[in-house]
């Protein structure tokens, strides 16, 4: 009995100061991880608008629980852009879309697509994203025919971005 | 076994990866770059020293029943820590290995070495075999991963880990048309490893038989001078 007890003690002082070191450690770098994370997103999000600069950027909490809809951002108050995580054929499509102020498409851009390569990925070409962009992001958007498993799940992102924008925005 | 050759025992006779076979797993993974190769290195010597001094600080007050658990503990707090810096400090590098820097709590070398040497040694000593050790690991990487990095790409360049966009140097080895990128897969790791490790078994093969011949040698010469004296 006396054994048990003394292992039992000894294993959970292990683990307590291991808990310990490991919040401080956490204490200490969390703000600076949190910092680079949102420097990455902004790289991302340069590449729709490469002469915002760092600081024009803010990011919005999202309200309710899409599954959709990962990041909201404006970007010196104009537009909105919406970061969005679709499925697809395969792995799906990580990829952004801005509105301004009317729920216009001003921008579309494609972060990562892990479907089939020359048919999944046609979301990314820039013809898909010409045929987005100057439409209403709640209105019926064109998919791509021979890329439909891919295009579908964007489009119908892009809708629901639009009624959260609608619901929540304006 | 002194100091000196208990230290450079992880270069060539216990070399980790390659005669001991421990910590395959990663080495197959990362080495498709120099700087995932040092990076991770630096990282696993890291984590060695400080596991393999730690237990060896507590290991006249741990309970022999529980002595495995409590390694593991002490070895996944420290990988945790580590990991924590390296994305807090060295953000590429963290893309760069993914999931094989919280997969060094299950590297065999660390919790080998733990419980092989650190358990039983003294501070010091264990200290210089996780460096020796951590040394050996991190030359096997630098190695297989020059050899792929050139064989695949061409190039041999490093960044500096703290910032992606400075690179440190970088040089052109074989003509971009000529580079065969089928060794930046598994493939090529496989490849690479089967080399290497052939190449090491060798070479010990060759010390082992070579000493053994001087040693007939040396039992004929005495025979001959014993025929002599009689």
């Amino acid at each position: 009995m006396k054994k048990i007890l003394h292992l039992t003690i000894f294993l959970a002082l292990v683990a307590a100061i291991s808990g310990g070191a490991l919040a401080f450690a956490n204490n200490l770098t969390a703000p600076i991880i949190a910092e680079n994370a949102l420097a990455a997103e902004k790289e991302n999000l340069k590449l729709m608008f490469p002469d915002a600069a760092d600081s024009d950027f803010q990011q919005i909490d999202v309200k309710g629980n899409s599954k959709t809809i990962e990041k909201i951002f404006t970007v010196a108050g104009t537009e909105t852009i919406f970061k969005l995580q679709v499925t697809g054929y395969k792995d799906g499509t990580s990829f952004m879309v801005a509105f301004d102020e009317s729920g216009t498409i001003t921008h579309y851009a494609v972060i990562s697509n892990g479907d089939t390569q020359g048919i999944g990925s046609k979301v990314a070409d820039d013809s898909f994203a010409d045929s987005l962009i100057g439409k209403k992001g709640n209105e019926k958007l064109d998919t791509i025919s021979g890329a439909t498993i891919s295009s579908t799940p964007v489009v119908d992102g892009i809708n629901e971005a639009a009624q959260y924008f609608a619901d929540n925005m304006e | 076994m002194n100091r000196k050759e208990n230290f450079t025992a992880g270069f060539i006779r216990e070399n980790p990866v390659f005669s001991l076979y421990l910590g395959i797993c990663s080495t197959l993974a990362i080495t498709t770059t120099l700087n995932n190769a040092i990076g991770m290195g630096v990282a696993v010597i890291a984590v060695l020293i400080m596991s393999n001094v730690i237990i060896s600080l507590i290991r006249n007050i741990t309970p022999n029943e529980i002595r495995i658990p409590v390694y593991i503990v002490v070895i996944a707090t420290l990988v945790k820590i580590i990991q924590m810096l390296i994305k807090a400090y060295a953000a590429s590098l963290d893309t760069a290995l993914g999931v094989f820097i919280p997969l060094i709590v299950v590297n065999c070398i660390i919790l080998g070495r733990a419980e092989s040497f650190a358990s039983k040694n003294n501070v010091f000593d264990s200290a210089l075999d996780g460096l020796g050790m951590g040394l050996g690991y991190t030359c096997s990487l630098i190695v297989m991963s020059v050899i792929r990095q050139v064989i695949s790409t061409g190039v041999l360049n490093f960044t500096n880990p703290f910032d992606a966009t400075q690179m440190i140097f970088e040089f052109r080895i074989i003509p971009e048309d000529y580079v065969i990128s089928v060794f930046n897969q598994p493939f090529g790791a496989f490849v690479t490893f089967a080399l290497l490790a052939a190449a090491l078994a060798g070479y010990k093969n060759a010390k082992t038989a070579k000493a053994e011949k001087k040693k007939k040698a040396q039992e004929a010469a005495q025979a001959a001078l014993a025929k002599e004296a009689k």
